[in-house]
């Protein structure tokens, strides 16, 4: 359960280019679901998503993640939350290019001290499960742009986080990857997994596993917002 | 399983280390072991009268460094332009240098 | 053993990150190890030889007398001998007989001594090892010198002086005061420069400065000036040697310093992926800080280890056409090995660290950015 209460972000804060992009959200999003953010260019999709998974920092509003203030812990402790609590699969992949697939799967794994052996263990059947077993030497930048973002999900569930988060996952792919993409966050939340989503693909928007469309305007929540 | 890269660089470090290590010893074990052609050198440089070591033989500047004479500016006065090679590592003795400014 | 583990994973992908340019970074080490090995090198060499001359001319003569005539050292006559001697704290005075030979038909120069104590017989020689190389003279063969008044006299190598020696003795030929005398041309009542010894180290300088003022035409020459020239001679600073690898260590450090300073786009946007992913600014400094130390412990390591070979068993080799020089006569000397971990410290603070530094730090700032940079591509 992750609660925003009256977030706001403002970039450039007292600068000539001062910029408001969230005005005022409170959201409640559910555990175990799956959830939408919806709203045109621009509209904050993908600073909401950034400041609910603790990779930035609200101007003001606090989050709440299962009961726990997280607004202003320490870097250290953040990252571990964030580590060990959201999966991060992004538009672009952010593989990292000229090693192999398996490492590219385990780094975000790295900081925890984790036995090598026991993780890579973990990282090898992940691969297994998204039918990359055999690829798991290869350069990422050879594999195709469906591999590319089987290894992206891979990744993101490597430290086994309950949320997984992703933003615009479909924008590269075609329908076919698409629909792929999203079996995949169907199985996912079959094992209980919550999935919060940015996008404006109305695959996405429309899907079966999706349970709650949050439209977003202007920094601001218009419709699906409040609880769920 | 294929070797992790950390464990090739971590046993090459310790090899590099263990290698100093030897190599200290070696120095250890041969400084001892020279002590003996130290005494036959010391021996010889006592009983001749020897003031300087057989390095360079091309000039008698460079031969007998520190027998090098003050006063020959324009054949072998020691901050001359050199053209041996041993004698750019030769640079003048400080006696010479500083001589007359003590 | 959660941290020991977490590094070891950090060097495992700085590893995998440096490999993926193999020739770039392969090209740098190698390079990077030439630099110290050359640099080690000649501290090795250097301190070594200072050691050596240190230790072996400790024994060298307190004070040796030159008679200076227009300007050019001169035979010295042996009645200066009872002027200095009446001195006090002067032990006892002796004459030195010594000079050059050069030798047309090998080319060489040698050094003719007249032992004090007489060694060897009338018209026998001692020569030293670099001699027996060079004239290809054994005990038992003659060699042929060439008077001063033009005759041709044959000498008998009587003994060649022992290997372990040649360090002083290479190009030395040991003979008898008459024989001396009859070579050379040199009178009886003079001999090439006075030997004084005294009774109390400390008293050099002032008696160095009596047989001045008493003999104005010679120059004393003290001990420890002898065991300066070579303090000098090989000291850190000094030398050729030093001065060409300076230039090509500045070289490599403007191209280390481009290379470790210089954070691409691509490494930018890996450090913000890095940072998304899940790990902290300090992970981050860990990677940078192993990138950097991987290459140049490597590079130090390695390079120490071959100039110690270089220079202790393989006598070095790479210095030998510089020390030569000219020389047709060059001592073949074993240094005895000594590593001075004081000056291997100054070298490991001169050549890691600053790389080491150098690539952590232009990541420091692309390390503290706020991971949600890189959503925005
Ligand atoms: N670091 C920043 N500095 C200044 N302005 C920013 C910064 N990041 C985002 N913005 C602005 O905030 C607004 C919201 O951006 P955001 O990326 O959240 O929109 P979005 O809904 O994800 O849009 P899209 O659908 O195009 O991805 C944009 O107008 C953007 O220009
Ligand atoms: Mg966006």
């Amino acid at each position: 359960m992750i609660e925003l209460l009256d977030v706001h972000k403002t970039f450039n804060q007292g600068k000539p280019n001062e910029y408001v992009a969230l005005r005022g959200i409170t959201l409640a999003i559910a555990s175990c679901q799956a959830t939408v953010l919806k709203g045109p260019s621009g509209s904050g999709k993908t600073t909401l998503l950034s400041i609910l998974g603790g990779m930035a920092r609200p101007s003001a509003g606090r989050i709440i993640l299962s009961g726990r203030e997280i607004t202003s812990l320490p870097e250290r402790f953040l990252t571990d939350i964030r580590r060990r609590t959201f999966g991060f699969i992004f538009q672009q992949f952010n593989l990292i290019r000229g090693i192999s697939v398996l490492e590219n799967v385990m780094l975000p794994a790295y900081p925890c001290g984790e036995s090598h052996s026991l993780l890579r263990g973990r990282a090898l059947a992940l691969l297994e499960l998204f039918g990359l077993a055999g690829r798991a030497a290869t350069r990422v930048e050879w594999l195709s742009g469906g591999e590319m973002q089987r290894v992206a999900i891979a990744r993101a569930l490597i430290n086994d986080p309950a949320v997984i988060v992703a933003d615009e996952p479909t924008a590269h792919l075609d329908t076919k990857l698409s629909g792929e993409f999203l079996e995949f966050m169907a199985r996912l939340k079959g094992e209980g997994k919550t999935i919060i989503m940015a996008s404006h693909d109305p695959l996405v928007c429309e899907a079966g596993v999706v349970e709650r469309v949050v439209e977003m305007r202007d920094g601001r929540v218009v419709a699906g917002g409040g609880a769920p | 399983m294929t070797l992790r890269r950390s464990t090739v660089f971590i046993s090459f470090t310790a090899l590099g280390l263990a290698a100093l290590f030897v190599i200290a010893a070696d120095a250890g074990l041969r400084g001892r072991g020279a002590a003996q052609a130290l005494a036959q050198k010391r021996w010889l440089v006592k009983s001749l009268a020897l003031t300087d070591l057989a390095l360079f033989t091309d000039a008698r500047y460079t031969r007998h460094p520190a027998m090098a004479d003050l006063h020959s500016p324009f054949q072998d006065y020691p901050i001359s332009l050199e053209h041996f090679p041993s004698g750019s590592l030769m640079p003048p003795p400080p006696h010479v240098r500083t001589h007359g400014r003590r | 053993m959660g941290g020991v583990e977490k590094q070891r994973c950090i060097i495992d992908f700085t590893l995998s990150s440096l490999l993926r340019r193999k020739g770039k970074n392969g090209a740098l080490l190698v390079v990077y190890t030439l630099v110290v090995f050359l640099l080690a090198s000649v501290m090795l060499f250097t301190q070594a030889i200072r050691k050596e001359a240190a230790a072996v001319l400790a024994d060298a003569p307190e004070l040796v007398v030159q008679r200076i005539v227009a300007g050019r050292h001169d035979l010295i006559p042996l009645d200066y001998m009872g002027k200095i001697g009446a001195i006090r704290g002067v032990r006892a005075v002796s004459g030195r007989l010594w000079g050059y030979y050069y030798d047309p038909l090998f080319g060489a120069n040698y050094t003719l001594v007249v032992p004090e104590e007489q060694a060897g017989g009338l018209g026998e020689i001692a020569v030293g090892q670099g001699v027996a190389r060079s004239s290809m003279a054994s005990e038992g063969n003659i060699m042929p010198f060439h008077t001063h008044d033009g005759r041709l006299v044959s000498l008998t190598v009587a003994r060649v002086l022992p290997a372990s020696t040649e360090l002083v003795s290479s190009d030395l030929i040991l003979l008898t005061a008459e024989d001396f005398r009859m070579l050379f041309g040199v009178p009886a009542g003079v001999a090439t420069d006075l030997v004084v010894a005294v009774a109390n180290p400390a008293e050099v300088p002032t008696i160095a400065a009596k047989i001045a003022r008493l003999l104005p035409d010679t120059r004393p020459i003290a001990r420890s000036e002898i065991l300066r020239t070579y303090d000098a001679a090989f000291s850190w600073r000094s030398g050729i040697l030093l001065a060409i690898l300076a230039g090509a260590l500045l070289a490599f450090l403007i191209f280390a310093w481009d290379k470790a300073t210089g954070l691409s786009a691509e490494e930018r946007r890996e450090i913000g992926i890095l940072k998304a992913v899940g790990w902290e600014t300090g992970d981050v400094l860990a990677m940078k800080f192993w990138e950097g130390s991987v290459i140049s412990l490597s590079a130090f390591l390695a390079g120490v280890v071959l100039a110690y070979l270089h220079v202790f068993v393989a006598a070095a080799p790479l210095f030998e056409p510089v020390l030569k020089g000219w020389s047709v006569l060059y001592p073949r000397f074993r240094l005895t090995p000594s590593l001075d971990f004081a000056q291997l410290a100054v070298l490991f603070f001169l050549v890691v660290v600053p790389y080491a530094v150098a690539t952590i730090v232009p990541a420091w700032r692309a390390a503290t950015v706020d991971p949600d940079a890189v959503m925005r591509g």
